[in-house]
């Protein structure tokens, strides 16, 4: 009995002294203000953009600039609406084209990249290992400097002055691809292999066993995919107006100088805006998927 | 006997089928986008490259190695810049990759506000869009007025009012050697670019992370096991495989971005040699490629695969 009671003690010591490691509001509060003060650094130019576009025009050229804005307007936002109003193709056009290049660019790349993964994490078929070091040797290549060859192949292909030369390139990027696979190569053949003998076939497998085992993956992916696609201003490729990007509207107007300051202010805003929020939508879906990885055993 | 034998042959090849059918659809697109366009670029560096502004298109005159030579023996700074690009992505990589990882870690903890601090540590990924920073530059130049270039430079100089010879020197009394010295320095005076480099490492993480199986800490914490050794002996091996997807991102981003891939971009679009151009990219495309096999091929060997 004394025994007992003495094995005991110690015991519980530890875990109330680990409770209190684990759940204090000190370390709670250090965490805190560790991340804030990396935070603040890069959320600065944000919370600058921000108030810029809130700024009328007086403020903005003020000199020493200040950081936040004093008398908060929309002014820079009408005078947006009415410059774009003026342009050549309606500023709808440029909506509508970004989000045909975002959406196609960032579901096609993610649907293709898993497909591909698939295989090369899992199955064991002739070349593999020469695909997969291609997939490597690909991203090595600056994209500004194969800007001659690609431009000869789209147009060789006919898809000049298309959606498609925008769209379509961007599915094979091997980035993606290595980073579903090695995501991929972590579920236990175990669970693939009982789905088999459950008769399920491959591409239903796929579906319903790999990918939302590798949701944050793919997630994760999206977000990368969703930013260098909102960012393609197609300036190679597309060269009538109304197939260019909103990215492409946007440049010409922060082009524009002194005159629209304004507006440019505005514009960099909507541009930050959108991929944060997307961003944003993601990571907390990111998050949701803890409940579902206790599938992996 | 052998009819069995071809069974087992059938589900193999089966198997194999379906893998390709899986992969295809990457495989064409890749084919068609960018395989040609690496034989292109072989191509273009083993020969002069003119274009014919009269009637369009252009010729190829075939030159052998010549480019490649002219490129390590006479050109006036590429060997140099090669190597010191070379030397950031040495100093930069690690310094990364656990940067990240710790961010990372921070960043899976439970706390009020987690999103929007992830969020911020995002930020850079989407600022270095071109759109946004044309729009940044153009907002300051419009505060500075004409002055811009100017008024920029005097603002570096009075932010680093701190005088670094003077540090460097007194670490130098301290007779620690020079290399190491000179790795601390590059890394302090770079912590910026760093941190601002990690939003995808970060995020790459933190998936990593979220799929570790919360079963495995629970046992841990059963068996009784610290936070070191929880760290050591369940996060680390179970993300290891990731340290990987990181370096390469790491190497790939941060040659994309570097001096060497600048010059390759300027010999082309402002000096017009084409040639020499697509030589300088496949020298550096090359050694690049070696250093990442060599890293990867030695931490593969280390990394613990969850089956």
């Amino acid at each position: 009995m004394a025994d007992k009671a003495e094995y005991k003690k110690p015991k519980r010591v530890n875990y109330k002294k680990q409770k209190q490691l684990n759940r204090s509001k000190a370390g709670n509060g250090l965490l805190f203000f560790l991340m804030f003060i990396c935070g603040i650094f890069m959320a600065l130019p944000l919370i600058m953009i921000v108030n810029n576009a809130l700024k009328p025009l007086d403020e903005i050229f003020q000199y020493p600039p200040k950081i936040f804005v004093k008398n908060p307007t929309t002014e820079n936002f009408s005078d947006l609406f009415i410059l774009m109003n003026d342009s050549w193709v309606p500023f709808s056009r440029y909506i509508l084209n970004t989000i045909l290049i975002t959406a196609g660019g960032t579901v096609g790349h993610v649907i293709v990249a898993s497909f591909a993964a698939y295989p090369l994490a899992k199955h064991n078929f002739p070349g593999k290992k020469i695909i997969f070091s291609l997939v490597v040797l690909s991203m090595m290549f600056s994209y500004n400097v194969t800007q001659i060859p690609n431009y000869m192949i789209v147009t060789w292909l006919g898809m000049n002055n298309t959606y498609l030369a925008v769209i379509l390139p961007p599915w094979q990027y091997g980035m993606g691809l290595y980073l579903m696979k090695q995501f991929m190569e972590q579920i236990p053949n175990s669970l693939l292999e009982s789905a088999r003998l459950d008769g399920a076939s491959e591409i239903k497998t796929f579906w319903t066993m790999v990918m939302p085992n590798v949701k944050p993956a793919w997630l994760t992916l999206a977000i990368f995919q969703f930013q260098q696609m909102w960012a393609q201003t197609g300036n190679q490729f597309l060269r009538s107006e109304e197939l260019k990007p909103l990215q492409y509207a946007l440049q010409q107007i922060t082009a524009g100088g002194t005159a629209r300051a304004g507006a440019a202010a505005a514009v960099s805003f909507v541009i930050a805006a959108i991929p944060i929020a997307f961003f944003l939508i993601c990571q907390s879906n990111v998050i949701e998927t803890m409940t579902t990885s206790g599938m992996k055993d | 006997m052998n009819e069995n034998k071809k069974r087992k042959m059938t589900l193999a090849t089966k198997r194999s089928i379906v893998g390709l059918l899986f992969v295809s659809p990457w495989l064409i697109g890749f084919l068609v986008f960018y395989v040609r366009s690496l034989i292109m670029s072989v191509q273009f560096s083993l020969s002069t490259v003119s274009v014919n502004t009269a009637s369009g298109g252009y010729q190829l005159e075939f030159l052998g190695i010549k480019n490649f030579i002219y490129a390590f023996t006479e050109h006036a700074s590429f060997s140099q810049t090669l190597v010191t690009s070379l030397q950031d992505i040495l100093i930069d990589v690690p310094l990364i990759v656990f940067f990240s990882l710790f961010m990372a870690m921070l960043l899976n903890k439970k706390f009020t506000g987690r999103t929007l601090i992830r969020a911020i540590f995002f930020l850079p990924v989407i600022m270095n869009s071109e759109a946004i920073t044309s729009a940044i530059d153009a907002v300051r130049e419009l505060m500075m007025g004409g002055l811009s270039a100017t008024s920029g430079a005097m603002a570096d100089a009075a932010e680093s009012g701190v005088n670094m010879d003077y540090y460097i020197s007194l670490f130098k009394e301290l007779a620690l050697p020079d290399s190491l010295l000179d790795y601390i320095v590059g890394a302090v005076s770079r912590i910026n670019d760093i941190i601002s480099a990690s939003g995808v490492q970060i995020v790459i993480f933190i998936a990593a992370l979220q799929s570790i199986p919360s079963s495995l800490y629970e046992v841990a914490k059963i068996e009784g096991a610290t936070g070191y050794e929880t760290f050591w002996k369940v996060t680390f091996p179970m993300v290891m495989p990731h340290i990987i997807t990181n370096i390469v991102y790491t190497v790939v981003d941060s040659f994309v971005n570097s001096e060497i891939v600048d010059m390759a971009y300027e010999t082309a679009f402002r000096q017009q040699n084409w040639g020499l151009s697509a030589a300088m990219s496949l020298i550096t495309t090359t050694i690049v490629c070696l250093i990442l096999g060599i890293v990867c091929g030695f931490i593969q060997k280390r990394t613990f695969y969850y089956n």
